[in-house]
């Protein structure tokens, strides 16, 4: 241990960064910091909800956070995490002596890198969204569980329509309570003026009461009250003032849009605010952001039970068809712990509706579908982990009682 | 070692000492003598099956809970007035309080905690004779409690609706009951579902016995002792179920037959509103799972015709229990028999009920306590064997502790087993598994480095697991009150992910709990040592590769559970990690036996590093197992536990204060390198 | 040491990024097209924003919808608004809404629901009358009791002073109280909405009164 001074020159940084990067010491450190943060993740959901906890503690390069009382900065899940990446590959995989008594060990690496790579290709890549149907209804399109979007809708006088002109989630997200924005488009005769979004919303008609306290304009007798987010993300219900204005400056229409009179549940129709421009119907209003599978997915059966004289769901399952235009319909059941995988996403039973349903009322089910490249890539690492540290651990084994044995002799023989 | 040998015997008395505070002098009851039921009454009775939380069970399993729940005890020790000590059995005393409630409403069965909450309802805190005073703790039976019934009833209201503002507030302190209020809420809620379990066979009664008479006016009173409340299925008028109950809501007419018509009905509503909650009757139709109580088959005889024969029959079957036990044990005796044959027979047919008795032979059998004594005993035979460590006395001493810790291991498995087949599961659907499971493996640990080492270390953490687990897993279940083999919710209705993730994740759990006592018994061996000025370094090397051994144990566990967890979670709801805190538990558990290691082969931890982490690692353990599920959040809230934090907090401390011992140990081990350096002696070697 | 010097590097390199992720809330970017599939391309014309936003009283009244076959009472769910000052106790087996408020919750207001028609107005006008001790009214006097809107419909409001007996189970009495209620029977059902206590504090509390039973929806979801 005859400590030789560190050599500081220029020259020398790329050995240095190297060796740093490479270093026991820095694996021990980030695996301390990883424990206290996640910590700090768990205790921050009680506070701030399962999902801006993840995003402030897990998927951040930074936070800021405070400890009794003493605001603390520390490095974020994402950073760390790349970190160790950088750590395992270079230290447990390059660096290191391959030899045989290393095996199990270089091999577990292996799969713990797996695992963090899987890990961030599913943080950057994957989808997750969901489908909710009543018996008899078919649909491609999956929902977003907390984005929402502005559409533009030209409607048919009975509230039919071909297509619509979106303005999409993320940069809804950003436009403030007090901010202003205004999008021109071309295809439209008339230009779209957002005047503030609320992540989380509600109208008060002015004749009640609780009116009274709320600041900001009133719109055909209603005011939007912002309300503190809710911890379960998919509970907000945003909402926004819009003003449509004609190009060919005629007055301006106003309104309150909220997410609220998107819908509930899959029968209803979506009730949008409507306004007419030349002699064409429009309709705006915010929806959830959605997208489409390559296929259609028919509820034909939702099975439910419960434990008997409980109000605890036992089993609920779903019968379904798929329909592709490639292949003949295929009859399938989706429940739990049984998904159905196809064409790249995987459809879950996730839950059921609506909520407060009695024995014999008709229900909805909903699936969660995914989309996810590593998918199963914590199966094979997990595979070639569990190889790894089992190959280790019967050599240490075989090391450790061959070692307690010698000793015992030595001490019989003494 | 020496060191402990001194302290250890003191520590053990006190174990053994603490189940004998409970043992005082039985309280004494009002009743002038008691018979007791025959054995074979007793058995017959706690066969009867009945559906209970999703489940058909036997009636045996919900006294037990019940007498726990009322009582904190699974007996019911009393003195009665003619000097005889009676102890009953939780069985027996169900039987009292279904058919021979006044009997049993003089029974001491309902414990209050401190006299306070007595005084508080307007009772006075003495015993039946009206001059000695009760214990701060003590059992009361109904009637001495009567007094204080009303106030009873409102202030529980009151802390009721506390209580569930206290949890709509997300834990608003303000809401939050104080101790006695707690107590004065549990009291209300056990003295009206003892009130439900008297009136049961109200119906079945003519007015004789209604659990407190102040309930009904008294022309009514004078009405239900002339009414049979099952022939009244026949003789009501013509109306639909919704139409009679708003005659009863009505004010009833002028005539005196309208009033009449009126009482009756609300007395018929009455009983059967009391019969609720036991499912006693197997349901007409055979694919109906919902077992039937008695207040059920009145509603349902009273709203269809076709039903009321059916009815009727079920309702009889009661009545003829109710009458015979009024001619006599053996009458009732035989009516029970038969009474229980035909419910059987058909739970059979439903294939119902197929491990009913193996359930009584699991609670009868007492596996858990045989296998808590056994580690007691085991502990004291240990205890013996550190008078005169090392000798050829000492070593027999520790293999005869081994093996009773052996057979401990053996009841804890075999009462694991039964539970397992009762419920058709793999060992764990629930809290009270893991306590039971996590026991066994970490004294399967302690028991198989014993057979690798043969120091006396391996037999001291298997046996010391098990004192402090079986006594967790008694706590526990006394505190819950509940019963403890329960169904499950749909996502974990999985055999085989509750075998294989849940049963590792556990291991992994007990494996991070034994090395935390190894490195207990480390950290108090070098402090005791160095006060000696001694140290046994091969012992403590031993000690050392030991806990490594085990904290690499734990990580192969801990890391194959949290893997298969996120698996499952992939594979059931689409996502491989969601952050979820158990999920964070578990993978913290990981974390730090991951920093163990690579700061042991970084050099930047030796000895006593090691075995300081071992407890910071059971502080984690701890903290995902017991505090995660309490937090509120995630999904695996499946085991919500009042008063965990407490608990948890003091482990942790004392956990601390070995944790100090360790520091002081190596601050004073640095002193000596330092001085050591200046006479280049050789370091202290690293064990590999 | 060399860790700290990278904490701030990379320190440096994020915010660089979330400042050029900042430009982006200045910068106007146009709506984008999109075909609507099968399934979504029918859309409801709502008549006005109470229509549009009739979902606003449920989401006002917080209730936990994720938590199915809590409750009591039967027939589908009803959604309100709880008034200031107002605590909602819960449904019971016989109410569906149950409040109570003033300084030590004894004012009580509750929503009950009978199939049928519950006995007949005059019945029910009368029971209430009885309960508080008052004179019973007669056919004419019923028909001319004012009318407040409840589901939408016209239900009689009645108010009557006295000293309360509320009966059920209890022989206590309460002088100088003023019952508020409001009763909706039709052949699908009866509605009652009552509200008793202190006569000052139910005065006090009409306003509230009204706002709530115009509150009251079904809830269809």
């Amino acid at each position: 241990m005859a400590k030789t001074p560190i050599d500081w020159s220029p020259a020398n940084w790329p050995r240095l960064l190297y060796r740093f990067l490479t270093s026991f010491k820095l694996a021990t450190v980030i695996l301390i910091l990883m424990t206290v943060v996640t910590l700090l993740g768990t205790l921050g959901q009680v506070e701030h909800g399962l999902h801006s906890a993840k995003e402030k503690y897990f998927h951040s390069f930074f936070f800021t956070d405070k400890i009794f009382g003493i605001p603390v900065f520390l490095p974020g899940g994402l950073l760390l995490m790349l970190v160790l990446f950088t750590n395992m590959t270079l230290g447990a995989l390059v660096k290191v002596r391959k030899r045989w008594k290393g095996a199990g060990l270089l091999i577990s690496h292996f799969g713990m890198l797996m695992l963090l790579a899987g890990g961030f290709i599913t943080w950057a890549f994957s989808t997750d969204g969901y489908m909710a149907l009543y018996p008899g209804m078919t649909t491609n399109r999956v929902e977003s569980y907390r984005e929402w979007q502005l559409e533009v809708i030209p409607l048919s006088k009975e509230g039919v329509a071909e297509k619509a002109w979106i303005y999409p989630s993320e940069l809804l997200d950003q436009i403030q309570s007090d901010e202003q924005r205004i999008i021109k488009t071309e295809a439209l005769p008339f230009d779209v003026v957002i005047n503030g979004y609320s992540r989380n919303a509600t109208p008060i008609p002015v004749t009640a009461p609780m009116a009274a306290s709320v600041t900001g304009r009133e719109i055909d007798g209603y005011k939007l009250s912002p309300q503190k987010t809710s911890k379960e993300a998919e509970q907000n219900l945003p909402g926004c003032f819009v003003e449509f204005r004609p190009k060919d400056g005629t007055t301006p229409v106003e309104a309150i849009l909220w997410a609220g009179s998107y819908r509930f549940d899959p029968k209803e129709k979506p009730m949008p605010f409507t306004f007419t421009v030349g002699d064409q119907l429009y309709g705006a209003l915010l929806i959830k952001k959605s997208w489409t599978v390559p296929f259609e997915l028919r509820l034909d059966e939702f099975v439910f039970e419960r434990h008997p004289g409980v109000s605890m769901a036992r089993n609920y399952e779903s019968r379904v068809t798929r329909i592709e235009a490639s292949e003949p319909d295929k009859a399938l059941e989706i429940k739990m712990n049984e998904p159905m995988r196809h064409a790249g996403y995987t459809f879950f039973q996730e839950s059921f509706g609506p909520s407060g349903s009695q024995p014999g009322d008709e229900m909805f089910s909903q699936f969660a579908v995914a989309n996810n490249p590593a998918d199963q890539w914590p199966l094979w690492a997990l595979i070639i982990n569990g190889i790894g540290l089992g190959i280790h651990f019967v050599i240490m084994l075989v090391n450790f009682t061959t070692r307690s044995r010698n000793k015992q002799a030595h001490a019989a023989i003494s | 070692m020496n060191s402990f040998s001194k302290i250890l015997p003191a520590l053990a008395a006190v174990v053994l000492l603490t189940p004998c505070l409970e043992a005082r002098e039985a309280p004494k009851s009002a009743l002038q003598n008691y018979v007791p039921w025959e054995d074979e009454t007793v058995h017959t009775f706690e066969n009867l099956l009945v559906q209970q939380d999703g489940r058909v069970k036997p009636l045996y399993t919900v006294a037990r809970f019940t007498l726990l729940q009322f009582s904190g005890k699974s007996k019911v020790s009393f003195q009665t007035q003619d000097g005889e000590t009676h102890s009953i059995h939780y069985a027996a005393w169900l039987l009292d309080v279904l058919f021979r409630g006044q009997i049993a409403k003089d029974l001491p069965v309902f414990v209050v905690d401190d006299t306070a909450a007595v005084v508080q309802i307007g009772v006075s805190p003495m015993m039946p004779d009206g001059t000695t005073p009760k214990s701060k703790r003590d059992r009361y039976s109904y009637n001495e409690l009567i007094s204080g019934r009303a106030k009873l009833a409102e202030l529980s209201a009151q802390y009721a609706e506390k209580e569930e503002q206290h949890k709509k507030s997300e834990k608003d302190p303000q809401f939050e009951l104080d101790r006695v209020e707690g107590m004065i809420l549990t009291l209300g809620r056990n003295i009206s579902s003892f009130e439900f379990l008297v009136g049961q066979f109200g119906f079945a009664r003519q007015g004789e016995m209604l659990v407190n008479e102040n309930i009904l006016p008294p022309e009514m009173i004078e009405l239900a002792k002339r009414l049979d409340t099952i022939e009244m299925l026949d003789k009501m008028p013509e109306m639909t179920l919704e139409q009679l109950v708003q005659t009863v809501r009505q004010q009833p007419g002028a005539t005196e037959e309208e009033r009449m018509f009126s009482g009756a009905l609300r007395l018929f509503f009455f009983h059967a509103n009391s019969a609720r909650g036991l499912n006693l009757f197997p349901p007409q139709k055979t694919d109906d799972e919902v077992w039937v109580s008695g207040g059920d088959a009145l509603l349902a005889g009273l709203a269809s015709k076709e039903v009321r024969p059916w009815a009727k029959e079920q309702l009889g079957g009661i009545r003829t229990l109710v009458k015979a036990q009024k001619e006599g044990e053996p009458a009732f005796l035989a009516a029970l028999k038969t009474f229980s044959a035909s419910q059987r027979s058909i739970a059979e047919s439903r294939g119902e009920g197929t491990y009913s008795e193996m359930e009584i032979s699991l609670y009868r059998g007492k596996w858990f306590s045989y296998s808590l004594m056994c580690f007691i005993f085991a502990f004291i035979v240990m205890a013996f064997s550190w008078l005169t460590p090392g000798s050829k006395v000492g070593r027999t001493l520790i293999l005869v502790a081994s093996l009773i810790a052996l057979v401990g291991l053996i009841f804890d498995i075999y009462g694991i087993t039964l539970r397992s087949i009762i419920r058709q599961r793999p060992p764990i659907t629930n809290l009270y598994d893991t306590v039971l499971f996590i026991t066994g493996v970490a004294v399967l640990l302690g028991l198989i480095i014993e057979y690798f080492t043969r120091v006396g270390i391996g037999t001291l953490v298997a046996v010391f697991s098990g004192v402090m687990g079986m006594f967790l897993a008694m706590k526990y279940e006394a505190k819950e009150a509940t019963d403890t083999i329960t169904q499950l919710v749909a996502v974990l209705d999985t055999n085989f992910w509750l075998a294989t993730h849940v049963t590792i994740i556990n291991i992994g759990y007990a494996a991070g709990l034994v090395s935390a006592i190894i490195g207990i018994i480390y950290l108090t061996g070098r402090f005791f040592g160095m006060l000696r000025g001694k140290t046994n370094k091969d012992f403590n090397q031993v000690l050392t590769r030991m806990n490594y051994g085990v904290i690499c144990f734990c990580l192969f566990f801990s890391l194959v559970g949290t893997v298969l967890g996120g698996i499952w979670a992939n594979y059931s709801w689409g996502r491989f990690w969601g952050w979820d805190p158990k999920e964070n538990g578990a993978l913290m558990i990981c974390l730090w036996t991951l920093v163990i290691l690579h700061g042991r082969m970084g050099g930047m931890i030796r000895e006593i590093g090691i075995h300081m982490n071992s407890l910071v690692l059971a502080i984690i353990v701890t903290f995902s197992w017991w505090g995660v599920n309490n937090l509120g959040v995630g999904l695996h809230s499946y085991g919500f536990t009042e008063g965990v934090w407490g608990s948890l907090y003091t482990s942790w401390m004392v956990l601390g204060v070995f944790m100090l011992m360790g520091v002081a140990v190596w601050l004073q081990e640095r002193k000596k390198k330092s001085t050591a350096k200046d006479k280049s002696l050789p370091e202290e070697s690293v064990p590999a | 040491m060399m860790l700290r010097h990278f904490i701030r590097y990379v320190a440096a390199t994020t915010f660089f990024l979330s400042v050029s992720g900042c430009g982006d809330r200045e910068s106007t970017a146009g709506l984008v097209e999109r075909e609507l599939s099968s399934s979504e391309r029918e859309f409801k014309l709502a008549e006005s924003s109470t229509e549009r936003f009739r979902y606003q009283t449920r989401h006002a009244a917080g209730g936990d919808s994720s938590v199915p076959g809590s409750g009591g009472g039967g027939g589908p769910k009803l959604v309100f608004t709880t008034p200031e000052g107002w605590t909602d106790k819960g449904a019971s087996m016989m109410r569906d809404i149950n409040f109570s408020f003033g300084e030590k919750g004894e004012g009580e207001c509750y929503v009950a629901r009978l199939p049928g028609a519950g006995g007949g107005l005059l019945a029910n006008v009368n029971r209430w009358c009885s309960q508080m001790g008052a004179e019973a009214l007669t056919e004419e006097q019923v028909a001319a009791l004012p009318v407040k809107p409840l589901f939408g419909q016209p239900a009689r409001f009645v108010t009557v002073d006295g000293t309360y007996s509320p009966g059920m189970g209890t022989t206590d009495t309460f002088a100088n109280y003023r019952l508020m209620g409001l009763i909706l029977a039709s052949d699908a059902g009866a509605v009652f909405v009552k509200m008793t206590g202190p006569k000052e504090l139910v005065t006090k509390n009409e306003a509230a009164f009204d706002q709530f039973t115009q509150s009251i929806d079904v809830n269809t979801n």
